[in-house]
C-alpha cells in the first residue's frame, strides 16, 4: 500500500464562454467531524457534487471517507460552474483516503460528471476544454466515454472511462492505455435540396451560385410559394463541406450550448431564424455567455426568413456582426468574442400581399404601402447585402419538368464550381478569406481590377445604377463572377452583371 | 339670426349635414312645403321654431329631425365656429350654390354640393367654364407608359388653356397635376377630405404647387379627415366638374371605373388610353373601350370633345364665341429593324447573333409587356449572366428600365 498523502492534486478544466481555463483540484482529508467543503468561487452545480459522489462511491463499492474533507479548486479567484469536476474530485478523495493507489509523482487530468450509480457522463464545452489541454503534459488523461467525439475533433489523446469502477483497473492494475479518438457521426449524409428545383428562376440560381462562391450576403424577395425558404437548404447544398478545422469550430460551439451536437456533420450549418427572434437569442446571452444564432451560424448560413417583418432593433444589431464577422459579449468587464463568419441569407415578401413581382399586376398594394413595408430594411443594413434577386412562383410547366427530367446532382456540379472559386480566392488572399470577407479596403490591386473596369463602374455609378457606397460591393461581386468564369482579371462584363443584382425599386 | 351672416350659414350647413341625421330628403321636404327659402334658413333658430310649431304640412320624420337639430343647435354652432377658425387659419374660402361664381358644370347637374370650399386661385374655376376642363384619372399604381402619356397629354391640354381636374392621389393624379399646374390651363385638385387636409401626405409638394398656381377644392368642411366612403363622392365631383373624362389606366377593380361611370351618367365623353391587352392593370380601361369609350389617341381628340362640350354650354348660357383649339402636329413614325429575320436566326443559329442583335430582340419582347429577367432568359434561351449584361447596357443607354422586378421600355 502506498503512503497516505495528505493532499492530492488532480488537474481539470472549465469553460467560461468559449474560453477555457485549466484548474487544479486539491483534496485534503484530515481527522475530525465528517464535513465536506468545496472552496474556490464554485457555483452550486459543483457544491452539489458531494451528493453525487457519496452515492456513486456506494454504488461502485467505494466509501466516502470519514473526516474533514476539503476540496479546493484553483484559480480560486475565477468563478466556476459545471459538473465536470465530479471525476477529479472523486479521484482526489479516493487517492487521499487510500482507496486507490496514486502512482508516485503522476500528473492526472480528469473530467466528467458522475451519476448516482457511478457512471460517467460528458458535460457541455468538452471540445473547447480538450483543445486547451491537448498539448499539455499529463501522465493520465481520463475523460467520460460520452466525450469521445469531442476528443476526436480536438485531437485529444487519453482514455475514455464509462464508470467509476473502471478506475480500480486503471490505477490498481495499471491498465492505463492512451488511445486516439476519432470523430464519429452517423448522420453525415448529404442533406440538401437540389438547385434544379429552382427551374425557370435563372436569376435566383445564378445569384445563389455567386453568393456561395464569394461568401456574399444575399437577399431574396418574392411571392409566397416561390421557393424562398427552400433557398436556405439549396445554398448549403452548393457550398463545399466543412474543413476539419471548421467542423471542430462548429461542433465545439454546438456542444457547448448542449445543442444537438450529435447531429453535426460536415454539412455547413444553416441557422434558421424567424421574425420573433430577440436580440439576446441572436447575439448571445451576455449573462451566461452563451453563443447566439450568429455565432452558431459561423462557417455556414444565417437564414433570416420573412426578413421585412423583423423588429428594427434586431436589424440594427445585425449590422455590426455582419461588418466585423464576429460577435462580442461583455460580462463583468471581460470581453468574450465569438466568430460569426456566415453568409446572411434574407428572404421576404416584397410587399404586404407578396405578389409584387408576379406576372401581370396581381399586387394590389399602393406605393406607400410597399414603401412602408420595406422601410425597415432600407438604409445602412443594405450596405451589407451584396446580392439581391427577385423570385416568382414557378410555372406549372417548369414544375412538371423538375419532376420528369430530374437532374439529381446539379447541386454537386455547382459545388465543384464553388470549391474551385474558393481555392482560387484562398491562394489570392490567404486561407480563410473570400471575396466578400477579404478585410482590405483598397481592393483594386489585390482583386486584380483593371483601371478601365473601375472607370466603367464609376460610369454606372454616375448614371445612378448604384450608390458610391455600393461601389466596392459591386466590384467584389464582379470579382466573384470573374472567379466563376475562371478569369484572371475582372472585366466590364462582370461589373455589368454584378450591377443587375443590386436592390432597386424601393 | 345667423341667416344674415351668409358665410357662417354656409359653414353651418356643412356642420349640420356631417353631424346630424339631416339629409337631402329632409331638405327636399322642407323646400317643397316652402318651410325654407334655401338651406341658409336652417341656421336661423326662429325658422326652426316655426317649423316645429307645425305651421307646415311636413312629414313627421322631417319635424322630428328638425326638433333634434334644434336640440343640438348649440353643439352644431360650436362646430361651425371651429370650421370657420380652421378656414381662416388656412385661407380657405367657402362658395355657395346661391352665388354666381358657383361652377356652371355643377349647377346643371343634380346632387352636387350646396357649398364647397377652396384654397388657391379661384379664377381657374371661373375661366374653366368657357375654356373647358378635363378630368384625368387612373391607377395610383400605374405603369410608366400611362404616367408618360398622362404627362404628355396633360401638358398639351394645359398649354391649350384646358384645365386638368384630378384627385391628387399617387400615380396618374399626381403626374396630371404636376404636368399641368404651370400651364395656362392650370389644374384643380378635388380632395376627399377638407381642403386643408393633404391626402396622401406625401403629395404635399403637389398640394403646395396647386395652392400657388391652381386651386384645391373639397365639399368637406376644413379640418375634415378623408374617410373611405368620401372617395366615391369625390370621384363624382371630379367627373361633374369636367367636360371630358380621361381614363389613363384602370385595373379590372378600380375606383377609376366609378369616375368613368359617373361621367357617363352625367353625359360626359369618356376617353380611355389604349393599353396592352396582356397588361392586367389596364383591363378595366380596355373594358370601357369595349363598352364604347372613346379611344385616347392624342390630345387633339380630347380637345375636340372639350370644344363640343363648351359649345353646348355656351349655347345654354346664351353666349357665343368662336372656338379654336386645334392646330396640327406631325406624326413621327420610326423605322423598325427587320425583327422577323432576327427572330428566325435566334431559333436556328443563336450563336450567330451579336449583342446588338440580342438587344433588338429584347427590346422587341418588351414592347409587348414588361418581363422579368427570368422570362427574358427563357425567351432568348441565353444564360442569365449574358442577359444581365445586355440589360445593364440597355439600362445604361436609357432604353430599358426596371420597375417592380420587371423590365420595360422607357418612353423617352
Amino acid at each position: 500500500m502506498a503512503s497516505k498523502p495528505n493532499i492530492v492534486r488532480i488537474y481539470s478544466c472549465f469553460t467560461t464562454g468559449t474560453e477555457s481555463t485549466v484548474s487544479l483540484i486539491e483534496v485534503s482529508i484530515s481527522p475530525g467531524i465528517p464535513t465536506f467543503s468545496v472552496i474556490g468561487l464554485c457555483d452550486s452545480s459543483i457544491r452539489e457534487s458531494q451528493g453525487r459522489l457519496r452515492s456513486a462511491f456506494k454504488s461502485t463499492g467505494f466509501n466516502m471517507p470519514k473526516g474533514h474533507i476539503t476540496v479546493g479548486i484553483s484559480p480560486a479567484y475565477m468563478r466556476k460552474a459545471g459538473s465536470g469536476f465530479d471525476l477529479p474530485m472523486a479521484l482526489g478523495i479516493l487517492f487521499a483516503s487510500g482507496q486507490l493507489y496514486l502512482p508516485e509523482g503522476a500528473k492526472i487530468f480528469a473530467e466528467g460528471e458522475l451519476t448516482l450509480s457511478g457512471d460517467l457522463k460528458g458535460t457541455p464545452g468538452s471540445c473547447i476544454r480538450l483543445k486547451t489541454v491537448r498539448d499539455m503534459d499529463f501522465d493520465y488523461r481520463l475523460i467520460p466515454a460520452g466525450e469521445a467525439s469531442s476528443a476526436g475533433l480536438a485531437g485529444f489523446k487519453g482514455q475514455a472511462v464509462n464508470s467509476l469502477s473502471e478506475l480500480t483497473d486503471i490505477f490498481d492494475n495499471n491498465s492505463y492505455c492512451e488511445q486516439d479518438f476519432s470523430f464519429t457521426n452517423d448522420t453525415c449524409g448529404d442533406d440538401f435540396i437540389d438547385i434544379s428545383m429552382l427551374k425557370g428562376q435563372e436569376k435566383a440560381k445564378r445569384a445563389l451560385l455567386i453568393c456561395a462562391s464569394g461568401f456574399h450576403n444575399i437577399l431574396l424577395m418574392g411571392s409566397p410559394g416561390s421557393g424562398k425558404t427552400m433557398a436556405g437548404k439549396i445554398l448549403s447544398g452548393i457550398m463545399p463541406k466543412l474543413s476539419p478545422g471548421e467542423l471542430s469550430d462548429v461542433y465545439s460551439l454546438n456542444e457547448l450550448i448542449g445543442g444537438e451536437a450529435e447531429k453535426i456533420s460536415d454539412n455547413r450549418p444553416v441557422r434558421i431564424v424567424g421574425p420573433g427572434i430577440t436580440v439576446s437569442k441572436l447575439l448571445g446571452d451576455s449573462v451566461s455567455v452563451t453563443p447566439g444564432e450568429l455565432a452558431l451560424a459561423n462557417h455556414g448560413i444565417l437564414f433570416a426568413d420573412e426578413f421585412p417583418l423583423y423588429k428594427t432593433e434586431v436589424i440594427d444589431f445585425l449590422r455590426k456582426p455582419l461588418e466585423e464577422r464576429k460577435v462580442n459579449l461583455v460580462r463583468r468587464g471581460t470581453l468574450y468574442s465569438f466568430d460569426s463568419n456566415f453568409i446572411f441569407l434574407g428572404t421576404g415578401n416584397p410587399c404586404k400581399c407578396g405578389l409584387l413581382y408576379e406576372k401581370g399586376s396581381k399586387c394590389r398594394c399602393s406605393a406607400s404601402e410597399i414603401k412602408r413595408y420595406l422601410s425597415k430594411i432600407n438604409g445602412p443594413f443594405l450596405e451589407r447585402i451584396d446580392l439581391f434577386s427577385e423570385m416568382r412562383t414557378i410555372s406549372g410547366k417548369d414544375m412538371a419538368s423538375i419532376y420528369t427530367d430530374k437532374d439529381e446532382c446539379e447541386s454537386l456540379k455547382y459545388r465543384d464550381i464553388v470549391q474551385g472559386c474558393w481555392d482560387k480566392q484562398y491562394s489570392r488572399y490567404g486561407a480563410g478569406f473570400l471575396n466578400a470577407t477579404f478585410p482590405e479596403d483598397n481592393i483594386k490591386d489585390s482583386m486584380r481590377i483593371p483601371d478601365k473596369v473601375i472607370r466603367y463602374a464609376s460610369e454606372l455609378s454616375e448614371k445612378g445604377f448604384f450608390s458610391a457606397r455600393g461601389f466596392t460591393r459591386i466590384l467584389r461581386v464582379a470579382r466573384t463572377i470573374a472567379d466563376i468564369d475562371g478569369a484572371e482579371d475582372v472585366s466590364e462584363d462582370d461589373v455589368s452583371e454584378a450591377s443587375q443584382y443590386r436592390l432597386r425599386g424601393f | 339670426m345667423y341667416g344674415q351672416d351668409t358665410k357662417l350659414s354656409d359653414f353651418f350647413y356643412s356642420a349640420m349635414m356631417l353631424n346630424t341625421d339631416m339629409n337631402y330628403r329632409t331638405y327636399a321636404d322642407l323646400k317643397e312645403n316652402k318651410a325654407v327659402q334655401n338651406y341658409r334658413d336652417l341656421s336661423d333658430e326662429h325658422i326652426l321654431d316655426r317649423i316645429i310649431s307645425g305651421d307646415y304640412d311636413l312629414k313627421p320624420e322631417t319635424v322630428n329631425k328638425i326638433k333634434k337639430l334644434k336640440d343640438s343647435y348649440g353643439r352644431i354652432m360650436k362646430i361651425t365656429q371651429k370650421y370657420k377658425k380652421i378656414a381662416e387659419e388656412n385661407s380657405i374660402k367657402v362658395v355657395s350654390c346661391l352665388e354666381r361664381r358657383y361652377p356652371y358644370n355643377w349647377k346643371v347637374l343634380s346632387g352636387m354640393p350646396k357649398v364647397f370650399y377652396y384654397r388657391g386661385n379661384y379664377s381657374v374655376i371661373d375661366s374653366m367654364t368657357l375654356s373647358g376642363s378635363v378630368a384625368v384619372v387612373g391607377s395610383r399604381n400605374a405603369s410608366k407608359y400611362a404616367l408618360y402619356a398622362t404627362e404628355q397629354i396633360c401638358n398639351e391640354l394645359g398649354t391649350k388653356g384646358i384645365t386638368v381636374v384630378s384627385g391628387m392621389a399617387y400615380g396618374i393624379d399626381r403626374h396630371a397635376h404636376i404636368a399641368s399646374v404651370k400651364t395656362p390651363g392650370s389644374t384643380v385638385a378635388v380632395l376627399a377630405g377638407g381642403a386643408d387636409n393633404i391626402y396622401p401626405p406625401a403629395n404635399r409638394d403637389v398640394y403646395d404647387a396647386i395652392c400657388a398656381e391652381g386651386v384645391v377644392i373639397s365639399e368637406m368642411p376644413p379640418g375634415q379627415t378623408p374617410l373611405r366612403n368620401y372617395f366615391p363622392s369625390r370621384n363624382r365631383l371630379i367627373a361633374g366638374l369636367s367636360d371630358c373624362t380621361l381614363i389613363m389606366e384602370a385595373g379590372a377593380v378600380s375606383g377609376t371605373l366609378h369616375t368613368a361611370s359617373f361621367a357617363a351618367a352625367q353625359g360626359k365623353e369618356v376617353f380611355v388610353l389604349p393599353n396592352n391587352i396582356y397588361y392586367e392593370n389596364a383591363m378595366g380601361g380596355l373594358k370601357l373601350l369595349e363598352d364604347g369609350g372613346n379611344v385616347l389617341l392624342n390630345s387633339e381628340s380630347v380637345i375636340d370633345g372639350v370644344a363640343r362640350s363648351v359649345m353646348y354650354k355656351r349655347i345654354g348660357m346664351g353666349c357665343s364665341a368662336e372656338l379654336c383649339f386645334r392646330d396640327n402636329d406631325e406624326n413621327v413614325f420610326e423605322d423598325e429593324a427587320n425583327i422577323g429575320v432576327l427572330r428566325e436566326l435566334a431559333k436556328l443559329k443563336p450563336e450567330a447573333l451579336t449583342d446588338d442583335n440580342w438587344k433588338i430582340l429584347i427590346k422587341d419582347a418588351l414592347t409587348l409587356k414588361p418581363l422579368c429577367a427570368d422570362d427574358l432568359c427563357v425567351m432568348t434561351s441565353l444564360p442569365f449572366y449574358k442577359v444581365s449584361k445586355l440589360l445593364t447596357e440597355l439600362e445604361l443607354n436609357g432604353t430599358v428600365c426596371q420597375e417592380k422586378g420587371k423590365y420595360s421600355l422607357t418612353f423617352v
